[in-house]
Order: C-alpha cells, then sequence, then structure tokens
C-alpha cells in the first residue's frame, strides 16, 4: 500500500535539443528555398525584359537601316528617272552623287554579322543598287541629245525593271521584319515558359516541404502533449500519494505517541508510584530507629518523586491525557495554563459549543495547532499574551490562536512547524490561514469541517 | 494497604476499572470511594458522576497525578468531596476519607499551592485587582463555611442569622469573584487557601 516512490519509472527523455535542431534546419531551408526560387524568377523576368528589350532596339535598327537603304535606292532609282525624263543638264547630278554618297556609307555601316536572310535581304539590296549605278554610269556617258533620245527607251527597259525589284525586294522586307517579330515573339514566350515552368517548380517543392513540416511540427507537438498530459497525470498522482503519506506518517506518530505514553503512565508511572509508596512505608518503620537510614530513603524517596514527575511530563508531552479524559477545552484549558507556568506568555482560552465528543482526529488535530502555535509563540515572538478561540458549528471547528508579539515574514520563515500544521489540517480537508506581519503578531487560523453534523 | 493501618477504616471492596467501580459500588453502598482519575475503559470522573447520582451519600475521594484546575474542577463538578494528589496520598489519604465522610471538602496541599501560583500570576501578568479584597468580613466567612461544604441552613444556625441572608451574602460573593457555581467557589477557595 504504500506508495513505491522512489522507483517512479524513468521516461526516455527525447534529445529535444536535437529535434529543435533539425526543425530550426528544415525551417530555414524552407525558407532559403522559397527566398531563392523568387529571386530566381524576379531575376529571369528582368533578364527577359532587358533581353527584349535589346532584341528589340537592334532589330529596329536593322529594320531601320535596311528600310533606310530600300528607301535611297528607290529615290537614287526616283532621281535617276526624273533626271532622263526631264534631260537635265546638270542639277540634278549633285542630287544623285548625294544619294550615292548616302548608300555608300550606308552599305559601309551595316554591321558585318548577319543571318542568312539578312545577308540575302541586304546582298539584294546592293545588287539592285550596283545594277541602277551601272545603268546611271552608263547614261552618264552618253550625249545629252543621245540621252533624249534614248530615254523612253531606257526608262521602259531599264529603270522601270528596276523599279519593280525594289519594290520587290520592299516586299520581301517587310516579310522579312513580320518573321522576325514573329520568331522573337515565340522566343520569348518559350523563355518565358521556361521561367514559369521553373517558378512553378520551386513553389511546389516549396509548398511540400512547408506542408510536410508542418505536419511533423503537428504531430511533434501532438506527442508533446501527450507527455505533458502524462507526466500531469503523474504528477497529480505522486502528489496525492505524498499526501496520503504524509497523512499516514501524522497517524502514525499520533498513535505511536499514544501507545509509548500510555505505556509511560500505566507501567512506569504506576510502578514508580508504588516504589515511592513502599518508600515512605519503609522510611516510617525503619526510619524511627536509625536516622541515617531515614534521610537516605528520604533522598530515594525525593529522586523517585522527581522521576514520577518527569515520567508524568514526557507522557502529557506525548499525549495530554486530559484531551482522553477531560475532552478538548480541558485539554486546551490546561496547555494554556502551562505554557502561562512555564513561560512569559500569559495565555486565555475561550470555548464556543465546543462539545466533548468530538472525534479523536479533530481534537488531536486542534490541539497539536494550538500547541504548535503557542509554542513558537513562546519561542520566537516574544509575546506577552496570547489568546485561543475554539467555535464549533455543526458544519465546521474553528481554532484562532493569536499573538502580539512581533511576529514574522511568512513567506521566508515556513519552517516545519507550519508545515507539520498545514499537513495535519490537510489531512482534514481543513483550511490553514497564517497572517503574520513584521512586528504586528501572528494570527493562525484554521477551521476544519465536520463530516455532517 | 494504608486504610488498613487504619483502625476506624475498612475496605470492602476493590475494582480495577470505572465499571467494575460502578457496579461494586452499587452492591457495596459504601460510605466512600477513593478513585484514580486515570482508569481504563472508563475514567474516574464519569464513573465518580455516575455513583454520585446512584448513590447521593457516597463520598468521592479522589487521586490524580494532575494537580491542574482542568482535573480539580472536573472532579468538583462530577461531585467528587476530596482530591488527593497520588505522590501525597500516603500521607493524607486516611484525613481525606474522614473528611469526606464527614461532608467536609479536602484537598493535597501542592493542589492548593499550584492553583494560587496560577492565580496570582494571572493577577500579577494582568494587573488586576484581587477580588477576595472585595468581600467584607462576614462575606469571606461566609465563602468559607459554604467551602467547607455547609448547607445554607447551617450556615444560619452557626452565625444565627436568617437562611435568606446567608443567601444573599452568598450570591454577593459568587457575584464579586465571577465564580458559576459551587464546584469554582470550591476551587477558589482551595487555591487561596481558605479551606485544605
Amino acid at each position: 500500500m504504500v506508495p513505491d516512490l522512489m522507483t517512479t519509472p524513468e521516461e526516455s527523455v527525447p534529445s529535444s535539443s536535437a529535434t529543435r535542431w533539425l526543425f530550426l534546419g528544415v525551417c530555414v531551408a524552407l525558407l532559403v528555398l522559397l527566398l531563392g526560387s523568387g529571386v530566381l524568377a524576379v531575376d529571369a523576368l528582368s533578364k527577359m525584359h532587358a533581353q527584349q528589350q535589346a532584341i528589340t532596339h537592334v532589330l529596329a535598327e536593322r529594320s531601320q537601316m535596311l528600310s533606310g537603304l530600300s528607301f535611297s535606292i528607290q529615290s537614287y532609282n526616283d532621281a535617276v528617272r526624273q533626271f532622263l525624263v526631264e534631260a537635265q543638264a546638270e542639277p540634278d547630278r549633285q542630287h544623285i552623287e548625294r544619294l550615292t554618297f548616302e548608300i555608300d556609307s550606308d552599305l559601309k555601316r551595316y554591321p558585318v554579322q548577319r543571318d542568312s536572310a539578312e545577308a540575302v535581304l541586304f546582298d539584294g539590296l546592293r545588287a539592285v543598287y550596283l545594277q541602277q549605278r551601272t545603268v546611271y554610269v552608263s547614261i552618264l556617258e552618253r550625249k545629252p541629245d543621245e540621252r533624249r533620245r534614248q530615254a523612253q527607251n531606257t526608262i521602259a527597259e531599264q529603270i522601270v525593271p528596276l523599279q519593280a525589284k525594289i519594290s520587290d525586294w520592299s516586299g520581301k522586307l517587310r516579310t522579312w521584319n513580320a518573321d522576325r517579330l514573329k520568331s522573337m515573339d515565340q522566343s520569348l514566350v518559350a523563355e518565358f515558359n521556361e521561367a514559369q515552368r521553373g517558378l512553378t517548380r520551386a513553389l511546389q517543392l516549396g509548398f511540400v516541404s512547408g506542408l510536410l513540416l508542418v505536419l511533423a511540427g503537428m504531430a511533434y507537438i501532438v506527442r508533446l502533449e501527450r507527455q505533458t498530459r502524462h507526466r500531469y497525470t503523474q504528477l497529480v498522482e505522486s502528489r496525492h500519494q505524498l499526501q496520503q503519506l504524509s497523512a499516514r506518517l501524522v497517524d502514525a506518530q499520533e498513535t505511536e505517541r499514544r501507545s509509548i505514553s500510555r505505556e509511560l503512565h500505566d507501567e512506569i508511572g504506576q510502578a514508580l508510584g508504588a516504589l515511592m509508596v513502599d518508600l515512605g512505608r519503609l522510611s516510617n518503620s525503619l526510619g524511627g530507629d536509625r536516622p541515617e537510614v531515614k534521610a537516605q530513603l528520604d533522598n530515594m524517596k525525593t529522586v523517585t518523586g522527581r522521576t514520577i514527575e518527569s515520567v508524568r511530563n514526557i507522557a502529557l508531552l506525548l499525549r495530554p491525557s486530559m484531551l482522553d479524559d477531560l475532552g478538548l477545552v480541558s485539554a486546551l484549558e490546561w496547555q494554556g495554563r502551562e505554557v502561562s507556568r512555564n513561560s512569559e506568555v500569559e495565555v486565555e482560552v475561550q470555548s464556543e459549543n465546543v462539545s466533548d465528543s468530538l472525534p479523536d482526529e479533530y481534537r488531536i488535530c486542534v490541539y497539536r495547532l494550538v500547541q504548535e502555535a503557542l509554542n513558537n509563540a513562546v519561542k520566537h515572538s516574544g509575546a506577552k499574551n496570547a489568546k485561543v478561540i475554539v467555535r464549533q458549528t455543526p458544519q465546521s471547528i474553528t481554532v484562532q490562536i493569536s499573538d502580539d508579539g512581533k511576529g514574522f515574514t511568512p513567506e521566508r520563515t515556513r519552517g516545519m512547524g507550519l508545515l507539520g500544521m498545514e499537513e495535519r489540517v490537510k489531512r482534514l480537508a481543513g483550511i490553514l490561514k497564517v497572517e503574520a506581519k513584521q512586528g504586528q503578531g501572528v494570527t493562525v487560523k484554521a477551521e476544519l469541517p465536520l463530516a455532517s453534523g | 494497604m494504608v486504610v488498613d493501618a487504619e483502625s476506624d477504616l475498612t475496605v470492602v471492596g476493590e475494582a480495577e476499572d470505572g465499571r467494575v467501580a460502578i457496579t461494586l459500588a452499587e452492591k457495596l453502598k459504601p460510605d466512600v470511594v477513593v478513585m484514580d482519575i486515570g482508569m481504563p475503559s472508563l475514567n474516574g470522573i464519569e464513573a465518580c458522576r455516575q455513583i454520585r447520582e446512584t448513590l447521593p451519600d457516597t463520598q468521592i475521594v479522589m487521586l490524580s497525578m494532575h494537580s491542574d484546575e482542568g482535573y480539580v474542577l472536573r472532579a468538583l463538578k462530577a461531585g467528587a468531596k476530596a482530591y488527593l494528589l497520588k505522590d501525597s496520598a500516603e500521607a493524607d489519604l486516611a484525613t481525606a476519607i474522614r473528611a469526606a465522610v464527614a461532608g467536609k471538602s479536602f484537598f493535597s496541599p501542592s493542589v492548593g499551592k499550584v492553583l494560587l501560583e496560577d492565580y496570582m500570576r494571572k493577577l500579577q501578568r494582568s494587573g488586576a485587582e484581587d477580588s477576595y479584597d472585595l468581600l467584607s468580613p462576614r462575606e469571606r466567612e461566609i465563602l468559607q463555611l459554604v467551602a467547607e461544604g455547609k448547607s445554607s441552613k447551617d450556615i444560619a444556625n452557626l452565625l444565627e442569622l436568617s437562611v435568606y441572608t446567608v443567601e444573599t451574602h452568598r450570591a454577593r460573593v459568587m457575584q464579586k469573584l465571577n465564580l458559576k457555581g459551587i464546584p469554582e467557589l470550591i476551587l477558589y477557595a482551595v487555591r487561596k487557601g481558605i479551606i485544605a
């Protein structure tokens, strides 16, 4: 029945620090993953944006240049035609030469790197231009009248086909522009898709690992909760056991005290009493003739008397017989007088309605409370007066012990005495209150509920 | 034992506990019962009360280890006439028995001493006046006679007063000394050394 306090199975304590670090690591990894994928996505987007801008820029430039070239060549052609039609001698030559110069510089400025379609366009335009140039040179070499004569012919045979070629090249150019734009769009879309896929993957990974983390965390919390509940139950149980144990200890102590007290009183006390009577008789019968024997016997009587006195005191301390013979109130009054006799504290005992047939555990509890409180008052407080008030109602019995000593600080001085009181009061489901303030005396108050009437 | 040594006293019976004492007393109807307070099964005080109830003419001499007023008062309330401490019983027992037969109180000298000491200490510490000083000489006289066990009628005859006057004096004594009942009055008298 005695609770086995020593061998409570020790549970394996999980290495909580390792688990904590693991959790922290996974959390950090997850965060890094999310942050990384975010950064990568932003980076990819900005790169794509820059790329698009660059491509658009280059494309626009080249298209513009090619268009310009095409336009220049057409203007050149128009100028040659006009020159022929109007048959002017000089003014337009300058204009044509300026055009020639522009076209030359355009051709020279055009970037060397070019893809096949672009190269075809470029070469085609240059070829047309070179043809025009040949035509122009041949025209210029002619004499003005010959030139005028052959004008219609030249226009019809050479200039018009050239114009057709130019418009043909212009069409090709437009198609090429559109194609490039389209292909660039496609590549951009592909790249964007790629980035989107990457981002989606990263998000999926993040989501899944986050979910795993949450699940693991939940599982861990549930486990901890279960452990905590288990521990709490254990704690409550062991506290209960401890309380039972201490109650049993108090009981055992009282029983033991009572039996020792009775033994002292009944056996040793009676024997000493008989010895005392015999000594007295011996002293009377022998002492008359021999004074030295009488003196010795009287001395023995005195010693025996003192021994009886101390045996009686010890027995009373262990278990006051008044508690059994006269009831609680008389025992308390006796104790009060006893304390008054042997100390500087004058004790007053008041009682109201206290029955002589209180159950023994209540009597002994109240008695020991008063004993302990008065003992404290005598030992520590320097009090001059102490007052004990016991009151019984149908529901409970209340005892209050107050002194006018110097008090104490209850938070600091909670010694064995108070603990013992608390144990006794708790055992009877009562409440113990100790009101103590430095310099204002101590009041110990206990209320013990009585079991039904 | 001690009693047998006295020529005018005879032991008619002995009992080992309170219950046996009551049965035996009812059968033998002795003049005096010498009763130990601390007895198994039924303590001396309760046995004393019961014997006094059924046999009002039987006087009780109480033997005790305790000189405390709690026991003395309780024994008196239960109807005991004499109260002896065990360590001095041998010397005083015969005297006490004779006093009890005569209807007088008797107390071991050390009982009176303890009671007086308690009383004086209380007075001294509380700084109160000794209420005995408040009594008139006549009242003191009557206090002593009452404590010795005399009835109002006896006292009236003795002092050549009317019973009514004696009762009045008696009531005033009780009031002045703040006493409730004859046992407390006797205790007071013992304490003050008015009776032994």
